[in-house]
C-alpha cells in the first residue's frame, strides 16, 4: 500500500507544555488508523495539525512526496484533508444542502441568486455516499445528533470533486454522543469509504478503536509510543503504555495515615444527569479523599457540579451530613458548608480585574462582617494573609490583582476562598492541577491533605492517574457517566495504574 | 482579543482620572466663554435645576456596574411623576412613598426576571421602557396632571435648606448611602463581583438574582424619587415630563468612568459624570445651537467614552 500522508518528526509547544514531541506517522492509503491515548497525551493536537487547525513548530508534512503546508483548514481541505468535528461544525438554522455547501456556495448562484434545484440534486447526491435518506431542504436543526454527523461526514466528502483523488478522513472522537447502534451505523460508512480514503479515527475507547482501526496508534505525553497491526495488538501491553509518565513513585511515596471516622458525610444514590453521569453511587466519610478519575466526558466533572447545585435536571437522591441535601444553586450547598474549585479557573474560578483579597472574601468575607452585612477587611486581612503566607501564594500583597499572578498562584487564591468558611464540611476539587507547574502541584496536594487531616471531606477529580492515586483513600473510576471500577483502601495497597487505565477507556 | 485603542494600564488610567480631567478642561472653558456661570447663584439653580438627573445617573450607576444596563429610568420617572400626582388628593405625601416603594418593586422584578427568562437586561428595560410609557399615555390621556398644592412632601422637596436646594441635598444623601453601600457592605462587594465576574461570583455561592435584582430596584426607586423631585418643581405631571433624561443619564455614568462592562466605577464617580452631563447641556444652549442639539452631543459622547473605557477582552464578540 502507498502512504497517503506522513508526517515527520512534528513538534508542537503551547506555553510550557510540550503537546507533541517528535511524532512520526504514515498513513496508508485505504487504511484506518486508530489514535488513543490519555486526556493530554496529544491526539486532539495531532489531529488539529493534519487538519491546518495548528501549525507544528517543526517538523514536515508530506502527501504522496510533495511537501505540504498546512495553513489553514482551507490549505487541508485543498490537500484533501477533511476533518469531521468532535462538536459539530454545522448550522442548524440553515439547511443540509445551505451546510453542505457552505463553503462553495457560489458554484450554485448566478447574479448572486441561488439556484435552488442544482442545488438539491447535487446535495443528493453527495447524501447518497453516506447513504443518508433525508431531503436536502430539511433545516440542519431538525435531524438528530447521528444524522447531522452523517451530513458532516457528506460534508468532508464533497473534497473528493475538488481534490479529485484520495482524501483522509479525520474523525476527532465522534462516538463520544453516540448509542450503540448509532455507532455502528458509523462504523459502517467509514468501512464503506475505505476503499478511496484514508481514516484517522481518535476515541477515548478500546474497545471501538479495536473494533474499527486496522492499526493502532498509542500516545502518550505527546509521544508516539507505539504503533501495533490490528492482528498483533496485546492489550495489555496497550493499556501499560498509556500510563506514560503518570506513573506513581511507589518507593518514596509516603501514604497518608488517615483515620476516617464512620461518620458519613456525604451520601449520593443513583445519580443521573441526562447524557452525563448515570446511576453513580457514592459515600464519604469525615476527613477523606475520595478520588474520581475518567477521560474527557466520563461525567466525573458532572458529579460535582450537581451536588454544588448547576445542574438543571437531574436524578437521584443527595445525603449530607444525614439529611437530605437539596440543592437548585451554588448559594444553597456553600450555605450548607461545601465547596467547588472549577476546572475552568479564567471564567469561574476567580474574579478577573479584582484584587487576591476580595477574591478571597468572595464567598465568606461575611463571617467576618457584623450582623447588618457591614464588611471588616480589617479582620478579613488578618485571615486572608496567614493563608497567603501558609499556602505560599507568591503575591506582592493582598491588594494585587490576581490577574497578574500565575496560574498556580491564582489557583491557590481560589482555593483560599473556601478556606476562610469556618463551616465547611465538604470541599470539591475539578481537575485542580490543570495547567499548574509541578511546584504549585505539589504544594496544592500538601494542602489537601492537610484539610483533610483536620476533618475536611474532599471530593478530587483529578487529571492524572498519579495524582488521585497519591492523594486518595478511595478512588472510583468513571467511563460514560458510570462507575466502572472502585478501589478503597488506596493508601494502604494502591491499584496499578494500568488497572484504572483499563477501567477508563 | 486585544483592546482596539489602548492598554489595560492605560485603560484604567483614563476610568480613574479621565472625568475629572474632562470636567476640569470643561469648568477652564466655561470660565473664559460664560463665566457668570460659576457664580454661586447660577450654579445653585443649575444644580436645583438638574437635581432629578442627577439622581437618575446616581440610581443607574448600580445596573451598570454589575454589568447591566436600564434603558428604563426615564420612562418610569415619567410614569412615577403621573402616579405620584394622581395619587396626591387621596393618598398625599403618602402616595409619594407609596410611589417609590412600588418603582423599587417593578425595578426589583425587572432584574429578577433577567435571570429567570434569561433575557439581555437591554431587552428587559426596553420593553419596560414601552410599557411604562403606554401606561402613562394610557392614565393621562396625554393630558397634563396637576397635583393638589399643599403636599408636605412636595412642598419639602422644593424647599431649601441653608441656601441649597432641598432635592440638591437628597441626591447628595442618596449618592453618599449609596457609596456606602458600595464600599463597606457585603452587597456592595457583591455588586463588584457580580460586574466583574458573574459566572465566578454565582460559583462562589453568591445568590446572583438577588443581587441583580437588588441593583434594578436601586435604580427604579431613584428613578422614581426624580419624577417626585420634578413635580415637586413644576406642580404638573405629563407622559413626557422626564423623557429627555435617558441619555444625559447613561452620559453621567459612562462619563463619570463606570465601564459599561461592570465591575468598574463608584456613585461619586456618576456625580462627577452627572456635572460634566449638565455642562454639556448647559454648554449647548450658551454656544447659540438650538437645544435639539443636545441630543447630538449626548450620543457623540457616549460614543467617545465607551470607545475609550470598554474592555473588549472581555467581551469576545460584539453584537
Amino acid at each position: 500500500m502507498t502512504t497517503a500522508l506522513s508526517l515527520a518528526g512534528i513538534s508542537k509547544r503551547f506555553g510550557d507544555v510540550l503537546a507533541l514531541d517528535d511524532v512520526s506517522v504514515d498513513l496508508k492509503e485505504g487504511e484506518v488508523l486508530g489514535l488513543i491515548g490519555q486526556n493530554g497525551s496529544g491526539k486532539s493536537t495531532l489531529m488539529k495539525i493534519m487538519a491546518g487547525l495548528h501549525r507544528p513548530d517543526s517538523g514536515q508534512i508530506s502527501i504522496g512526496s510533495r511537501i505540504v503546508q498546512l495553513r489553514s483548514p482551507l490549505d487541508a481541505a485543498r490537500a484533501g484533508i477533511g476533518l469531521v468535528h468532535q462538536e459539530q461544525s454545522l448550522i442548524g438554522s440553515l439547511t443540509v444542502a445551505e451546510n453542505l455547501f457552505l463553503d462553495k456556495q457560489s458554484d450554485f448562484a448566478r447574479f448572486g441568486l441561488y439556484r435552488w434545484s442544482p442545488m438539491r440534486d447535487e446535495a443528493k447526491r453527495q447524501l447518497a455516499k453516506v447513504e443518508l435518506d433525508v431531503d436536502p431542504f430539511t433545516p440542519l436543526g431538525e435531524l438528530s445528533f447521528a444524522k447531522r454527523q452523517m451530513v458532516e461526514l457528506a460534508k468532508v466528502l464533497t473534497l473528493e470533486e475538488l481534490v479529485n483523488g484520495h482524501l483522509v478522513i479525520l474523525f476527532d472522537e465522534p462516538t463520544s454522543v453516540l448509542n450503540p447502534p448509532d455507532i455502528q451505523g458509523l462504523f459502517a460508512q467509514i468501512r464503506r469509504i475505505k476503499h478511496r480514503s484514508s481514516v484517522v479515527f481518535v476515541s477515548h475507547r478500546m474497545d471501538e478503536i479495536l473494533d474499527i482501526s486496522d492499526r493502532v496508534l498509542v500516545m502518550s505525553d505527546g509521544r508516539n509510543v507505539a504503533e501495533r497491526e490490528k492482528d498483533r495488538v496485546d492489550v495489555d501491553e496497550l493499556y501499560e503504555l498509556m500510563v506514560g509518565k503518570q506513573r506513581m513513585d511507589r518507593v518514596k511515596r509516603r501514604p497518608r495515615d488517615a483515620h476516617l471516622s464512620d461518620r458519613k458525610v456525604l451520601e449520593v444514590a443513583n445519580m443521573s444527569v441526562p447524557g452525563e453521569v448515570s446511576n453513580v453511587s457514592l459515600s464519604m466519610a469525615a476527613g477523606e479523599i475520595l478520588g474520581l478519575i475518567g477521560v474527557h466526558g466520563s461525567g466525573a466533572d458532572a458529579v460535582l457540579r450537581t451536588i454544588f447545585g448547576m445542574a438543571d435536571k437531574w436524578a437521584g437522591a443527595i445525603q449530607f451530613e444525614g439529611k437530605p441535601l437539596k440543592v437548585d444553586s451554588p448559594a444553597a450547598a456553600v450555605a450548607k458548608g461545601i465547596g467547588y474549585l472549577p476546572s475552568e479557573r479564567k471564567t469561574e474560578g476567580m474574579v478577573r480585574n479584582t484584587s487576591v483579597a476580595e477574591n478571597a472574601a468572595i464567598a465568606f468575607g461575611w463571617q467576618y462582617g457584623s450582623r447588618l452585612g457591614l464588611v471588616s477587611r480589617q479582620r478579613e486581612r488578618g485571615v486572608i494573609e496567614s493563608w497567603v503566607a501558609k499556602l505560599q501564594i507568591r503575591t506582592p500583597s493582598i491588594d494585587h490583582q490576581i490577574d497578574l499572578l500565575s496560574g498556580g498562584n491564582q489557583q491557590k487564591v481560589v482555593l483560599t476562598k473556601w478556606l476562610l468558611g469556618n463551616s465547611m464540611k465538604l470541599l470539591m476539587l475539578d481537575h485542580p492541577t490543570r495547567g499548574l507547574d509541578p511546584g504549585a502541584r505539589s504544594d496544592l496536594f500538601a494542602a489537601v491533605r492537610e484539610l483533610a487531616d483536620k476533618g475536611l471531606s474532599i471530593l478530587l477529580v483529578g487529571d492524572t492517574l498519579d495524582e488521585v492515586l497519591s492523594l486518595s483513600d478511595e478512588i472510583l473510576v468513571m467511563k460514560d457517566g458510570e462507575i466502572t471500577a472502585s478501589f478503597s483502601d488506596v493508601q494502604a495497597s494502591p491499584p496499578s495504574e494500568e488497572e484504572l487505565v483499563r477501567a477508563m477507556v | 482579543m486585544s483592546n482596539a485603542f489602548m492598554s489595560n494600564s492605560n485603560r484604567a488610567r483614563v476610568q480613574k482620572f479621565g472625568s475629572l480631567i474632562v470636567l476640569v478642561i470643561i469648568l477652564v472653558i466655561v470660565a473664559f466663554a460664560a463665566p457668570n456661570l460659576l457664580r454661586w447663584q447660577a450654579l445653585n439653580t443649575l444644580l436645583l435645576d438638574n437635581a432629578p438627573l442627577m439622581l437618575v445617573i446616581v440610581g443607574l450607576t448600580i445596573p451598570i456596574l454589575i454589568g447591566c444596563l436600564d434603558l428604563s429610568v426615564a420612562a418610569l420617572a415619567s410614569f412615577a411623576a403621573i402616579c405620584g400626582a394622581m395619587l396626591s388628593p387621596s393618598l398625599g405625601s403618602f402616595g409619594g412613598v407609596l410611589v417609590v416603594l412600588g418603582a423599587a418593586g417593578i425595578g426589583g422584578l425587572q432584574g429578577y426576571l433577567i435571570g429567570r427568562l434569561q433575557i439581555p437586561s437591554f431587552v428587559m428595560t426596553l420593553s419596560a421602557l414601552g410599557i411604562f410609557k403606554g401606561l402613562s399615555l394610557f392614565l393621562t390621556s396625554a393630558n397634563m396632571v396637576g397635583i393638589k398644592p399643599g403636599m408636605a412632601l412636595y412642598d419639602g422637596l422644593a424647599g431649601r435648606t441653608a441656601g441649597i436646594a432641598n432635592t440638591v441635598i437628597v441626591v447628595l444623601l442618596v449618592a453618599a448611602i449609596l457609596q456606602f453601600v458600595l464600599r463597606f457592605t457585603t452587597l456592595g462587594r457583591n455588586f463588584y463581583a457580580f460586574g466583574s465576574s458573574e459566572l465566578a461570583t454565582y460559583a462562589s455561592g453568591v445568590r446572583r438574582d438577588l443581587v441583580r435584582s437588588i441593583a434594578f430596584a436601586i435604580s427604579a426607586a431613584c428613578a422614581a424619587l426624580a419624577g417626585l423631585m420634578l413635580i415637586s418643581q413644576t406642580m404638573f405631571a405629563n407622559a413626557t415630563i422626564a423623557d429627555g433624561m435617558l441619555l444625559p443619564a447613561l452620559v453621567g455614568v459612562v462619563v463619570g468612568g463606570t465601564a459599561i462592562s461592570g465591575g468598574v466605577g463608584s456613585v461619586f464617580s456618576s456625580l462627577i459624570g452627572a456635572i460634566i452631563a449638565i455642562l454639556i447641556r448647559v454648554g449647548v444652549t450658551l454656544s447659540g445651537f438650538p437645544p435639539s442639539s443636545q441630543d447630538v452631543a449626548f450620543g457623540m459622547v457616549i460614543l467617545i467614552a465607551v470607545a475609550l473605557t470598554t474592555d473588549r477582552a472581555k467581551i469576545g464578540i460584539v453584537k
